[in-house]
């Protein structure tokens, strides 16, 4: 039990969503290729994609085995795009969509999909603005419709922007504040990075949301939500011919975006020296948290690393779960994730101790076993299994149709080739064991991390407590 | 526009290059209509059944090159009586061990192939891509047919358990949950029985082994193969891996069927440091799988209080903000289903919560719904059915629930049909059938001494423990005896524990304490010197974790080698309730004691007596009114959610030297309930102040 809440706490620090998370189920249908698509591709994933006009590009995936369609919309705007002193805009924004449009009264928006037998909801990153609505296949319409009255004319004036602030402090106060080890990614973000807007997490800050007036909010809108920014995908139970002539009908209209897109050319500087730093928090177990700065997305690098993630965390035989976790009990969890983002990213390492062992112990048992990664080459056989439990869960991600659609637009939002969601798997493959080896003496040093301690509130001195702060 | 998506393939592409132009204005104020329903087929899977009577289902889906097998074990609840909590702990032991592979090779082994598997008292899940299907089976097969259940594996399973069991009972959820089952279906019912610490400390490895070789039988066994594999191929593996696995005469317990209450009876758990109230209101319902009510009651629970549209999220949230949520749930059980209605709410409102909620549950049998509520709800159901069917397990599922119920064939195919035939009229039958607001348990966990008085009006009150037995009524705070006063009740304490003169004696105490925290064992050493000096240092695993040290002014407090001093009335906030026996200095230190009257402590009567002082510290201490000892101290504390009252029950007096001292302490600390046993207690040992100064 509290493995998972502490999982649930850990995953929602990253993703920040206007409503609850959809439970994640399996799901497999037969594809079905479309007679009429304009571009087709190779591999199990067929799908179509082309651009309107007006910028919105599509990508479409038929299939027909569940009358059900996910219809998503992907804006290329995320917490990055922000300017200093306005931290926290994307993800508002998120909530601010689902306020209504032109046509759609305030609080109509979710009643209508509910109403409609569907589900919906959205997530901000660092990189990016994801919103969706699941719904039976004859409602696609509804969907398209829904999506581009929040494209052309969303709602956006003082009320909304000051219900959501209120709605958004709660949020910050459930998920940050009141989960334990909740303020985790924020505080890592903001020592990892010095200049880069990575620096700050997406929930951004209350006194910029209070300080920014209307017109901020309008502008905002008007040069990230246009449909060149955007990616429309679709999967599910749909012919693509109707398809295409619903998404002229509903998106054609809206017109291109006039203003240039913010997209920041930081590049951060080599960390020369670590960060070290410790987080009261209203815990009972210390948590050991390291993050080293990593490749972007899709470079050979960052491959490597992922495939070095699952050595070490991913399953009940990976090495810190054997090691610390089963056998030396000085952990009652660990994990490894990969923060992949468009610039460079992290490779977070996370332990919660055990009853009764301190932070230091923990966080040398997680060190001998990057010592161990940086000396020794891993085994035939082991290699053998990270390979195979990669390929298991390359596969097993595209189980839904919502999944799909996400992966389709992320692929292309992020690489520009929709089709990797059928060949990603050859870059990790590409990685070999002497790149294991040579990634971890390379990127986890000691200079090039922060290490954080998550320690008991009552453990704190107490002066500290005054200069704590943002 | 309509007819325009109907045009040539021709018309269409050219469409698609039109500008906007030229293409009719879109009235964007009506929404778009929606397109004919789909038709749902709904796949039959292929079944066969091996000669030692498990029965298999296959379901074939390419869409992923994976397969999946699913084995569910069909048996009716088992009555585990002072054992309680074997059946679960069984089931996890499965995947510690078989005759040739240890814990550690099996998971290398499923990680090794990128699979999943894992075990329940209730059967076997295990899932990996196609090509890993022999090395999967054959995994899943030793796990089934060899286990090897080791000691060691089994005291790790019931220490975690024994913790689970312990953080229980600081969560009011779970505690409503298992009174809501306790007083519903009676402690000696497979649904009503609870696991306890002491009946997890009697599960012996025999208890496993017997529950294994009595149940894990193919003949009460469902296999669903679900993906990538044809049927072909599935029987032949199936036969390969599972023939071996030998029949068994499984027990069909029968037992008894819960009845609802003659009238409707509030059940209350009282826990004095509440700050909200949980409320189920529940009562059993007859109502099986695949009954012919069964659609058309659930739509009527989803219409009270199926989610954030329904009856009680929006009047005891939206209109009257009274929680976060509320809603009810209709089971169906083999056995004997269950309806439940309940909200978490602020104190205050408490009554107010349990009068609205039975207004509701009124009101859908009063009146039909209106034919919008009828709409929304069969359309949510018809989404949920849907978006269901996109996992190919949910086919499997279907095939085995029809099965195992004897439902019709169609059943699952027709249940669409069926939602969309439902009418108001039988909305409100339904509730007419199911649910009797004058005959239910209101089961409200919370703050006795502030809600108990306005729950009656709904009902009698009965008082039961977190456990989930019935105890007798705290006697509400009575006033305070006519010429007794809280020096008297002081007094009176001191005389028991030994007299003024003997305690006068003692310089110094040293208690030693053990206890269990998640498994761990902790020894604490508690010292105590005239007059006000104190210290306590709790260890586990050869560590300190804990020290605080109190010098009579100032109080440290270190926790893992790192910590803080408290001074001025932080400080006094300790110093004031510790020292060798604080009781004789209250005077002295400025504490002022109010007999605040009598109430029940532990189901006996005891005398409460409010300390504060000046500067507006206070606490409570309990003392039984027969013996005069203290049986439980109430202190206010800083915690995560504000500050909350920490309650110490005291018990077990023995003498030490003379005077009594009690032997067994309990205290929650967080989520946990902790039970320190005395190990060791000395008198004047000769403690020096240098023990208890505080060093920077």
């Amino acid at each position: 039990m509290r493995k998972l809440v502490l999982c649930v706490a850990l995953s929602q620090c990253l993703l920040w969503s206007a409503g609850a998370q959809t439970p994640k189920t399996t799901s497999k249908a037969a594809p079905r290729p479309s007679a009429t698509a304009s571009s087709q591709t190779q591999g199990r994933i067929k799908f179509t994609e082309y651009d309107l006009p007006n910028g919105l590009h599509v990508i479409l995936h038929q299939d027909n085995s569940t009358p059900l369609v996910a219809v998503t919309v992907m804006y290329h705007v995320g917490s990055k795009n922000e300017k200093p002193g306005r931290s926290g805009f994307a993800h508002f924004f998120e909530h601010l969509m689902f306020e209504g449009s032109e046509n759609i009264k305030r609080g109509q928006y979710m009643k209508t999909v509910e109403g409609a037998g569907g589900q919906l909801n959205a997530n901000t990153s660092n990189d990016r603005t994801f919103y969706y609505e699941v719904m039976p296949s004859n409602k696609l319409e509804l969907g398209l419709y829904l999506e581009s009255e929040r494209m052309l004319h969303a709602k956006i004036d003082e009320t909304g922007v000051n219900t959501q602030r209120e709605v958004v402090k709660e949020e910050r106060r459930q998920r940050y504040e009141n989960q334990p080890y909740g303020s985790f990614f924020p505080e890592v973000l903001k020592r990892a990075y010095k200049v880069h807007p990575y620096k700050w997490a997406p929930i951004g800050s209350m006194e910029d949301l209070n300080a920014a007036k209307i017109e901020e909010f309008r502008d905002f809108y008007k040069e990230f939500y246009v449909p060149n920014n955007a990616i429309l995908s679709i999967a599910g139970d749909i012919n693509i011919e109707q398809t295409r002539q619903l998404i002229e009908k509903y998106f054609a209209e809206i017109p291109k975006g006039t203003k240039p897109i913010y997209r920041p050319n930081v590049k951060e500087p080599e960390s020369k020296q670590e960060v070290r730093d410790v987080v009261y928090d209203n815990i009972t177990l210390p948590g050991v948290f390291q993050a080293y700065h990593m490749p972007a997305q899709g470079t050979p690098d960052y491959y490597a690393l992922n495939v070095l993630t699952t050595l070490l965390a991913d399953g009940e035989s990976s090495r810190l779960n054997k090691e610390i976790v089963d056998k030396q009990q000085k952990a009652l969890q660990t994990s490894v994730f990969p923060l992949a983002l468009e610039d460079p990213g992290l490779f977070i390492t996370i332990g919660i101790a055990n009853m009764g062992t301190k932070a230091e112990e923990l966080e040398a048992a997680i060190n001998a076993e990057m010592e161990r990664v940086k000396k020794e080459l891993v085994s035939d056989r082991e290699f053998q299994k990270v390979k195979n439990q990669i390929e298991s869960d390359f596969v097993t991600r595209n189980a839904r149709a919502a999944g799909i659609a996400e992966n389709l637009a992320n692929y292309r939002m992020y690489f520009g080739d929709a089709n990797l969601i059928n060949t990603e798997l050859e870059r990790y493959n590409k990685v070999t064991k002497e790149d294991l080896r040579r990634v971890a003496n390379k990127y986890l040093t000691k200079e090039n991390r922060v290490v954080l301690y998550y320690l008991p509130k009552s453990m704190e001195p107490k002066k500290a407590a005054e200069s704590k702060g943002e | 526009m309509k007819a325009y998506i109907k045009h040539t393939f021709l018309t269409a592409s050219l469409a698609a290059l039109v500008t906007t132009g030229f293409a009719q204005k879109l009235d964007r104020t009506k929404l778009p209509a929606d397109a004919p329903a789909p038709v749902i087929q709904l796949a039959n899977p292929e079944s066969f059944t091996l000669a030692n009577g498990l029965r298999v289902f296959v379901v074939q889906n390419n869409k992923l090159p994976r397969v999946a097998f699913n084995l569910l074990l069909d048996y009716e609840p088992i009555l585990e009586g002072e054992k309680a909590g074997y059946v679960s702990i069984a089931g996890d032991l499965l995947k510690t061990g078989t005759k040739t592979r240890t814990k550690d090779q099996i998971d290398e082994a499923v990680d090794f192939i990128g699979a999943t598997l894992s075990t329940s008292p209730t059967g076997i899940y295990a899932a990996s891509l196609k090509k890993h299907t022999n090395q999967l089976l054959e995994l899943m097969a030793d796990v089934l047919l060899n286990p090897n259940f080791t000691q060691a594996e089994l005291d790790k399973l019931k220490k975690q358990n024994i913790s689970a069991i312990a953080s229980r009972k600081d969560n009011p959820n779970a505690i409503a949950s298992l009174v809501s089952n306790a007083v519903m279906y009676g402690k000696n019912h497979p649904y009503g029985e609870t696991a306890t610490e002491e009946t997890v400390n009697k599960v012996t490895l025999e208890d496993a082994r017997t529950f294994y070789n009595t149940y894990f039988r193919p003949n009460i066994g469902y296999l669903a193969v679900v993906g990538d594999i044809t049927p072909a191929e599935a029987r032949t593996l199936v036969e390969k891996y599972f023939s071996k696995w030998q029949r068994g005469d499984v027990p069909k317990p029968t037992y008894t069927m819960p009845k609802a209450p003659e009238k409707t009876k509030i059940v209350l758990v009282d826990r004095p440091s509440a700050a909200q109230s949980v409320i189920a209101v529940v009562s059993p319902a007859e109502l099986k799988p695949g009954a012919p009510d069964a659609i058309r009651s659930s739509l009527m629970n989803d219409i009270l209080g199926g989610g954030a549209t329904a009856r009680l999220f929006m009047n005891l949230r939206e209109k009257r903000g009274y929680t976060y949520g509320a809603n009810s749930s209709l089971t169906s059980d083999r056995l004997i289903g269950r309806f439940r209605a309940g909200a978490s709410v602020r104190t205050a409102v408490t009554d107010s919560a349990v009068a609205e909620l039975m207004n509701e549950l009124r009101a859908i049998r009063e009146g039909k719904p209106s034919e919008e509520e009828l709409k929304r709800t069969k359309n949510i159901f018809s989404g949920n059915y849907v978006f269901s069917l996109e996992n190919p397990q949910t086919i499997a599922n279907y095939a085995i629930r029809t099965a195992q119920y004897g439902l019709p064939a169609d059943y699952y195919a027709n249940y669409l049909k069926n939602v969309e035939k439902v009418t108001d009229a039988e909305i409100q039958q339904m509730a007419q059938k199911f649910i009797d607001p004058s005959r239910v348990y209101i089961v409200v966990v919370g703050k006795g001494s502030e809600i108990a008085d306005k729950l009656k009006r709904f009902g009698d009150v009965e008082y039961y423990d977190t456990q989930g037995n019935k105890v007798n009524a705290p006697a509400p705070a009575k006033a305070a005896p006519v010429g007794m006063n809280a020096q008297q009740v002081i007094d009176k304490y001191i005389a028991a524990i030994g007299g003024k003169e003997a305690l006068a004696k003692v310089n110094d105490i040293t208690v030693t304490l053990t206890t269990e925290v998640q498994g761990q064992a902790m020894e604490m050493v508690r010292k105590t010197m005239s007059p006000n000096k104190s210290s306590m240092v709790v260890n586990a695993m050869g560590m300190e974790v804990v020290k605080i040290i109190s010098d009579g002014t100032k109080v440290s407090m270190m926790q893992m080698g790192q910590g803080r001093t408290l001074e001025g009335k932080e400080a006094r906030q300790i110093t004031l309730t510790s020292g060798t026996f604080p009781e004789l200095r209250m005077a002295q230190n400025g504490v002022k004691a109010t007999l605040a009257g009598t109430e029940k402590v532990n189901g006996k009567d005891a005398y409460k007596v409010v300390y504060t002082t000046d500067e507006g510290i206070t606490w409570t201490d309990f003392f039984d009114s027969e013996s005069g000892l203290r049986v439980q101290q109430i202190t206010t504390q800083p915690g995560p959610q504000g500050e909350m009252q920490v309650p110490v029950s005291f018990s077990d007096y023995k003498e030490v030297n003379g005077i009594r001292f009690p032997h067994t302490i309990q205290q929650s600390m967080g989520p946990m309930q902790l039970t320190l046993n005395v190990k060791k207690i000395e008198v004047n040992k000769g403690l020096k102040d240098a023990e208890f100064e505080i060093r920077q």
